[in-house]
């Protein structure tokens, strides 16, 4: 569901799920209610989604209990879904409805909401045909969690395919086409190689003149989705540079080695902020050989002599009853939560466009972790870093296993993100 | 009067200059100290300070100007050290340690012209010296700038006119390229120079790709001198081939004791790391080649070492040629031979001939702790239930109350047949005999046998020792024959679960299958869940994946209280694609 739909359904609140959704119900447990807790008495977090999420593809609806239990959700009992979470490991409590009316009542009295989700978003994750399946932090968490995914490109990304889809994921794509600057460090590198040319032909075959010139394209097609009212949700270094290349309107902010010109000296003066998603006024790095793009990133983790060490960063509190969209996007067991590096780890307050949300920080800190913001009828989410389970990654790290993170907090977060467009509510302020 | 009052006005002049320097010094010395201690508790910013202020009277203080590099590297403010950088070159234009410090400031600041006519200047000074070159490429390297070292090295090369000049740092560069052909190019004069280099050289070189390593072999074969053979020798070792090492290296061996004798201990450390058969005879081959070059009392006991390696490999009459006469010569210090007397011993239960080990082991029983001698006597009863002479094991065991001969004496009562002494034996032992493999598989047993209401059961007994002998075919075919005769929950579904997985190890799938299947039935306990779960895997390894997945969730859903079910969730996982395979 694209977000004008979402704005336009008013009023659902909590009468979405009265009994009269209970014809799934099943063999399964006696009791009307499947609650499925999300605190520390829940074995599997993230999976607990993707049960979710099966529930409402196979035409099913739940309510999402926003600050009760931690972001617990509350299905009706049918026995699909029984059988669902208990081959995922999910810990789920049939509930009969004098114990849901009282929950309501709680949900009533305190900083908490019940948030019907509806349509189970079709996702979109924006990747290289070959790009393998364990080097993305969200590609791991819907693998995990069970949720269904398509993988789109340039070619689909231009061919104006997005509106097939409600949510669309980046990672580490390096929109400004500078490969992520690892051009001149790591070159020979066979990954690097095959990792130019598949970009240049493709960049070829969709009649660009150079990579940085098609990658800038890809970026305005994904900014104009948002706009439509899609969904996006950006991580690592997709961040950083899906701005910068948006800003970047007539100007050359790629390296001599991507497009055959050096990088405008003035670029950073140069730069269309008004174009930009989420940030503004920020420094770019002139020197092509020092992997960073610019003063977005707080850590500069692959710059030795400017790497920030990491810390932790918090989940601000929201009302949930104002601003449920900021508060589905921070349900979590964990407040605070261990840092980790990406490309882009952090966005520095500095360079933060005034209009847009803060979802976590780390205190003190000239940086923030999670931000949110929208655009036209759509909404995007970036969040710094590259992998929450892996603070330290390296090119060549073995793979993140997460069925020994089941309770990851990061990759909740990740997931929040994944079902937030599933959610049906009243106007919302954020 | 005139002389004696300037000299006395000389003197005090002069005394109180020298208070006034030694006060200096003093003063100086502090400022030092104050410094350090700052940078000590990680108070860099002070820390800075402070040195800034030594620096400001004594601008060529390298230790100073050291120290204020330290300062400002974990706050990030190296370039700030460029003013005191150059104040330090013009005071002191022929201090090393300050042309160090200045080029590494120059390419915090990524002034890469800067940091070149450093060098030039430092080079100029020091004619004849790697130096300037070294430094200057390790400061580009720190800024990831491959073409900026490679630059320094080169030129410094040229300049000083020697091919074999930062050779080391040339290969290391080559290493980063993945030019395998050049950094071993490069590497070889620079150990023929810097012997030390060889370690660094073995482990770099030792990351080539598999296809390109015959052809850096090769290019060592060209080579025609010690160093070429003894990078050759290890370098094989490394990737595996550990009988070529030593072949390689042995004929090349220079005639000088010492030498050979550190060349071979280099080797023997590389080899130490690995446990296969090859690396063990590897190692007998270079223990003996030690030995045979150290004098008598230290030989004997390479020779020991020796035989042992041979032992452990398997080639008992390599063993046997390294134990001659070491065992019973009276001259060899004790440890030395009780040390042969129990290898010897070991190759004889090895060979199968007991009853000789057996003698022997009498014969030197007064030379060996009573923890040694249990521990052969032990093997040889082993020996003998391998061989089917349990009454002959059984009596061996008469004497020992160990817990070790309590879990051997709960086999032989299970070969027998006899149920509950088996289990009352193993569950005495618990888990204390022997190591964790050992104790697992005794769990293993227990689980096998308490299921079972029978007392005497010889056929099991039979193929459980067919099992013990290593012929699991027709080990499994007994298991098969008896669990046809017990309900499934009396053991007829654990007998069936065991002959299935010794099947699929010997990769008849079919018939593993059947057995899995017939194991998994209703009503057959701890066995069923445990049947599903290993027919799950055997269906995934081979590629039935749908069916795979099916009798996984079968298996979670019907027993969902299994201790089973977390791995057959993770096999879910993986069958689904939903984790890595690991």
């Amino acid at each position: 569901m694209k977000r004008r739909e979402f704005l336009a359904h008013t009023g659902a609140g909590l009468v979405a799920l009265s009994p009269s959704f209970r014809f799934l119900r099943g063999w399964g447990s006696a009791a009307p209610w499947l609650m499925i807790p999300m605190d520390d008495a829940q074995a599997e977090h993230l999976k607990a989604y993707g049960v979710t999420y099966r529930l409402l593809e196979r035409g099913g609806r739940a309510e999402w209990l926003l600050n009760y239990r931690n972001g617990s959700f509350l299905l009706p009992s049918d026995s699909v879904t029984e059988r669902d979470a208990a081959l995922a490991g999910v810990t789920v409590e049939p509930m009969e409805d004098s114990q849901v009316v009282q929950i309501r009542g709680q949900i009533q009295q305190g900083n908490m909401d019940a948030v019907p989700l509806e349509k189970a978003p079709k996702v979109a994750v924006y990747a290289p045909p070959n790009a393998p399946p364990w080097d993305d932090a969200v590609t791991m968490a819907l693998n995990y969690a069970g949720i269904k995914f398509e993988k789109v490109w340039d070619t689909e990304v231009l061919g104006s395919k997005l509106k097939l889809y409600d949510w669309l994921h980046l990672h580490h794509e390096d929109f400004t086409g500078q490969y992520s600057k690892f051009f001149l460090n790591y070159a020979g590198s066979a990954w690097l190689v095959d990792m130019v040319e598949r970009n240049r032909a493709i960049a070829r075959s969709l009649g660009y003149p150079t990579v940085p010139a098609e990658k800038r394209a890809v970026a305005v097609a994904i900014a104009q989705y948002v706009e439509r009212g899609g969904f996006l949700f950006a991580m690592c270094t997709a961040t950083e540079t899906l701005d910068l290349a948006l800003a970047a309107d007539g100007v050359d902010i790629a390296a001599a080695y991507a497009d055959g010109t050096p990088m405008d000296p003035d670029a950073s003066a140069r730069m269309h902020w008004n174009e930009a998603l989420a940030f503004h006024n920020a420094q770019l790095e002139l020197s092509p050989t020092v992997p960073v793009y610019s003063d977005i990133d707080g850590h500069q983790v692959n710059s030795p002599d400017r790497r920030q060490p990491l810390g932790s960063f918090t989940l601000f509190n929201f009302s949930a009853k104002i601003d449920p969209v900021a508060t589905m996007l921070v349900q979590n067991h964990r407040q605070v939560i261990p840092d980790f590096y990406g490309l882009t780890t952090s966005f520095t307050r500095k360079t933060l466009k005034p209009s847009i949300t803060v979802l976590a920080d780390e205190p003190g800190a000239p940086w923030v972790k999670y931000i949110h913001g929208e655009h036209g009828q759509g909404t995007w989410t970036f969040f710094g870093g590259h992998d929450p389970e892996d603070p330290q990654h390296q090119i060549g790290d073995p793979a993140t296993d997460l069925s020994l993170h089941p309770h990851s907090p990061g990759y909740r977060l990740i997931l929040n993100n994944v079902l937030f467009p599933a959610a049906k509510k009243k106007e919302l302020k954020t | 009067m005139i002389v004696v009052r300037f000299s006395l006005r000389s003197l005090l002049l002069l005394l109180l200059a020298s208070f006034g320097l030694w006060d200096a010094g003093q003063a100086q010395q502090e400022s030092m100290s104050r410094a350090f201690e700052l940078e000590r508790r990680g108070n860099y910013a002070a820390a800075a300070e402070a040195y800034r202020m030594i620096l400001a009277s004594r601008p060529g203080d390298a230790a100073a100007l050291l120290g204020l590099e330290r300062a400002l590297l974990p706050i990030s403010r190296t370039p700030q050290i460029l003013p005191q950088v150059r104040a330090a070159l013009a005071a002191s234009p022929s201090n090393p340690a300050i042309y160090a410090v200045a080029l590494r400031a120059w390419s915090a600041a990524e002034e890469p012209d800067s940091m070149r006519a450093v060098a030039e200047q430092w080079a100029r000074i020091a004619p004849g010296d790697e130096s300037p070159y070294r430094e200057w490429g390790a400061a580009a390297l720190s800024r990831r700038d491959r073409g900026g070292a490679r630059e320094a090295y080169t030129l410094g090369r040229e300049r000083l006119g020697r091919g074999d000049a930062l050779a080391g740092e040339m290969a290391q560069l080559a290493v980063a390229d993945s030019d395998f052909a050049t950094a071993l190019r490069e590497w070889l004069p620079a150990v023929r120079r810097l012997p030390g280099y060889r370690v660094t050289a073995v482990a770099t070189l030792a990351q080539a790709p598999q296809d390109i390593r015959p052809e850096l072999l090769r290019d060592l074969d060209r080579e025609n001198d010690f160093t070429a053979r003894r990078l050759k020798a290890e370098l094989q070792i490394r990737w595996g081939d550990p009988i070529s090492g030593i072949r390689t290296l042995e004929p090349a061996l220079p005639s000088d004791r010492s030498k050979a004798i550190e060349a071979l201990r280099g080797l023997l450390d590389q080899l130490r790391s690995q446990r296969s058969r090859d690396a063990l005879l590897a190692q007998g081959r270079v223990l003996e080649a030690i030995a045979a070059r150290t004098p008598d009392v230290q030989g004997a006991r390479l020779r020991l070492e020796a035989a042992q390696a041979y032992s452990a490999a398997g080639d008992r009459d390599a063993a046997r040629r390294m134990l001659a006469g070491l065992a019973d010569d009276s001259s060899a210090p004790g440890s030395v031979s009780s040390g042969a007397a129990m290898t010897l011993i070991g190759v004889l239960i090895d060979e199968g001939k007991l009853d000789e080990a057996n003698r022997r082991l009498a014969s030197v029983r007064a030379t060996l702790s009573a923890e040694d001698f249990a521990d052969l006597q032990r093997r040889i009863v082993l020996g003998w239930v391998r061989a089917g002479d349990l009454a002959r094991a059984d009596s061996a065991l008469a004497g020992d109350s160990t817990v070790e001969a309590l879990a051997l004496a709960g086999k032989i009562r299970l070969y027998r047949g006899d149920i509950p002494g088996a289990i009352e034996r193993l569950k005495a032992a618990g888990p204390f005999a022997g190591d964790r493999a050992d104790a697992t598989h005794r769990t293993m047993l227990l689980a096998l046998l308490q299921p079972i209401e029978v007392d005497s059961l010889p056929q099991l007994g039979e193929a459980m020792l067919l099992l013990e002998q290593g012929d699991s075919a027709r080990a499994a075919s007994g298991l098969e024959k008896v669990a046809a005769e017990l309900p499934p929950e009396k053991g007829g579904a654990e007998l069936r679960l065991l002959a299935g997985r010794l099947l699929a190890a010997g990769g008849k799938s079919g018939d593993a299958e059947r057995l899995f299947r017939a194991a998994a039935v209703e009503g057959a306990g701890a066995a069923a869940p445990a049947a599903e779960l290993a027919l799950a895997q055997l269906l995934l390894d081979r590629g039935r994946q749908n069916e795979a997945v099916a009798q996984l969730e079968h298996l979670i859903l019907t027993y969902p209280e299994s201790s089973l079910v977390p791995q057959a969730r993770r096999t879910l996982d993986q069958a689904r694609g939903a984790v890595p395979k690991t």
